[in-house]
Order: C-alpha cells, then structure tokens, then sequence
C-alpha cells in the first residue's frame, strides 16, 4: 500500500541515508562530527517542515530538502576545515595540558636529585657531555613546541581570519617536537643514570619518566592523526576569506 | 563581450566573499538557528541568494570559532537546535563589513555607472 502513513517513515529514511552519505565524507573527531549531524540533521528537517507546510508529501518534502542543502560531497567538503581545525586545535590545547604537567615532574626530579637548583637545564652543573647535548636538545624541541602550540591556538581561535584555515602542519609540529622533548630526556636520563648511578632521587625520577612515556606515545599519536588527516584531504576549496581580501581578486 | 562571458561565475564567487557579513547581519536582530539564517538571507536578497543550504554551516562554525558568533543548543518542542547569537566582536566586525561595503559599492557605482566615453576613430 502506498497510503500516506508510509510516507513519513520513507521520508525520514531519505533523509537519515542523506545524512550517512555526509557523515561517510567527514574525518576528524567523533564529538566534533557527532555535533555537525545534529545541527544538519535539525536543519533538514527544518527545510522539510517548510516544504510540507508548502503543501508538499513528506517524501517530496524530504527531497527537496535535501536538494535545497547540496551534494552529501559539497557539504561534507565544506566541513573538512572546520574538523581538521577542531582537531588541531583539540592536539593544541591537550598538548598544553600535558606540556607542563610533565616539565613541573621533570623539575621536581633534577631538583630532588640535587641537578640544576631552578636553573634552566643549560645551565646544570657536573652533567655528562651526552646528557648535557641531550637536555640542550630537549630545550630547542620545547620552545619550537610552545610556538607551534600558541599559533595553533591562535589558527584556531580568534585569529581564524588572518591565519591558516587548517593549521594541522602547526599541531602535528607541536606534537612532534613535544614528543622529541621526551626522547631526549629520556635519553638525557639514561645518560646520566649510566654514568652516575645512585645520584638520582629514585622516585621522582621515576615518575618524570613514567609522565614523559606517556606523554610521548599521547603527543606521536596526536602528530599521526593531524598528518592523517591532511594528507586524506588535501586543502579542497578555500573557505570564504575576508571580504576586504577578496575584493581585490 | 569577454566581460560578459566573466561575469556569470563571478556571482557565486562574489557572493562567498561576502557570506561572513551576511550571516553577520541576519544574526543583528537576536539569535537564529541555521535554517532561519539561511531563511533570512534568501527572503532578504529577493532570491539572489542561492548557495546551498549545507554550505552555510561550515561557515557559522567559523563565525564561531573566531569568535564573531557564540553557538548554543536549545530545544523548542519540536527538536533541537543550534542557536548562533552575535558577539561584542561580531557585532564590531558588522559595522566594520558594512562600513568598507559602503566605500567599495560606491566606488563601482561611480565607475559602472558613468556612461561610456565616445570612442574617437
């Protein structure tokens, strides 16, 4: 039968598959998404109460509410920016986080371990040369870090118009030169444990290196999904830019 | 001639690099939801308007990432949905689109609108 009560089931059908097809076309992370369906969900079916109310079938209703909002391609393409900013800004903000939590352990242990006294870890007295190599390394890595980290933010938040529209490069840079701040002073650590053993305060040692692993498997596999997702979707059609830029054109 | 084969995709390009003013604009008066904005616009431009529905998230999502826009679920009874609502900044940013739309259309309405000049032989 093909009365009118099976319409409305056939029409959400449409519109749920119309949907899918977005979803399908959308990476990034699952709250962000999650978000964007419901939004468009609610606006289709708000375009489809109108063409109803315009006298329309459900099931006509239903098309041309999806015709009025484009290709499930053209919109997800549309959304692909604002989720691999969402997602490097999401990298951005755990990395500052994260960041400091482990350096404030790593202090706390060259201090109980009598290294350093509040000094930068240039300045340690009586370090192994390797050691030493090691921390000036951890040092350049966190400040490329902590400037990657600020310009993601900046990308992402209020400065959205003048800088990069997806700055996942920045975020996978943070990423990557935090998870280099902890090999090298892992590696720092060994050095130092090899060369004077029974110096270190054992348990804030430990648990610097216990942060520093963690942080470091968190911040590479933060850096792995930013690049993902760049290199799957390569920067499609540039968001609208400001007007006074584009009027130039 | 050559211009007149340029102008067409012009239309939709234009009318993109306006879209932020736009949906600024149609969110001065108090909160909408995207489908009320986009409601708004295609009622307010007489049907000129004529992006896809779906376009004009992704842009609202920006507004609000910049900070021009604050974006709040609510539900009304029928479902939920999401509200966008000017800010302070967004608000400065409207008046700062609309003033350099106000120099810019009147320099093209004095250049277009004078009348060709006699071509000598």
């Amino acid at each position: 039968m093909t009365g009118p009560a099976r319409s409305p089931g056939t029409a959400d059908q449409a519109i749920g598959s119309y949907l899918a097809e977005i979803a399908a076309g959308l990476p990034g992370p699952a709250s962000a998404r999650r978000d964007i369906l419901a939004e468009l969900g609610a606006g289709v079916a708000d375009s489809a109460d109108a063409y109803r109310r315009a006298g329309l079938n459900p099931a006509q209703a239903a098309r041309s509410a999806i015709a009025e909002f484009g290709s499930p391609d053209r919109v997800a393409a549309g959304f692909r920016t604002e989720l691999a900013a969402a997602q490097a800004r999401r990298t951005a903000l755990t990395l500052m986080i994260i960041g400091p939590l482990t350096g404030i352990l790593w202090f706390t242990a060259a201090l109980a371990s009598h290294i350093g006294r509040l000094a930068p870890p240039w300045e340690w007295a009586g370090l192994p040369d390797g050691a030493r190599l090691a921390t000036h390394l951890a040092t350049i890595a966190l400040a490329t870090a902590i400037g990657s980290t600020l310009f993601t933010l900046a990308a992402t938040g209020r400065l959205t118009r003048w800088l990069p529209a997806r700055p996942t490069a920045s975020a996978a840079i943070a990423a990557g030169s935090l998870a280099t701040v902890d090999i090298a002073m892992l590696a720092a650590l060994t050095i130092l444990a090899a060369a004077t053993p029974g110096s270190l305060a054992a348990l804030p040692v430990a648990a610097a290196a216990a942060a520093s692993l963690a942080r470091l498997s968190l911040a590479a596999r933060a850096a792995r999904n930013c690049l993902t997702l760049r290199a799957a979707y390569p920067a499609a059609t540039p968001t609208p830019t400001p007007s006074r830029w584009r009027w130039w054109r | 001639m050559e211009g007149t084969v340029a102008l067409l995709p012009m239309r939709g390009q234009a009318l993109k690099g306006h879209l932020d003013g736009m949906l600024l604009a149609a969110l001065e008066h108090g909160p909408r939801h995207g489908y009320a904005i986009m409601e708004a616009l295609r009622a307010g431009s007489g049907g000129q308007f004529d992006l896809p529905t779906g376009t004009i998230y992704p842009a609202l999502r920006r507004l609000d990432r910049a900070g021009l826009v604050r974006a709040m679920w609510a539900e009304d009874g029928v479902r939920r949905r999401r509200l966008y609502e000017l800010t302070p900044a967004g608000r400065r940013m409207l008046d700062a689109e609309r003033h350099a739309w106000a120099e810019f259309s009147a320099a093209v309405t004095t250049l277009l609108g004078s009348r060709p000049r006699p071509v000598t032989p």
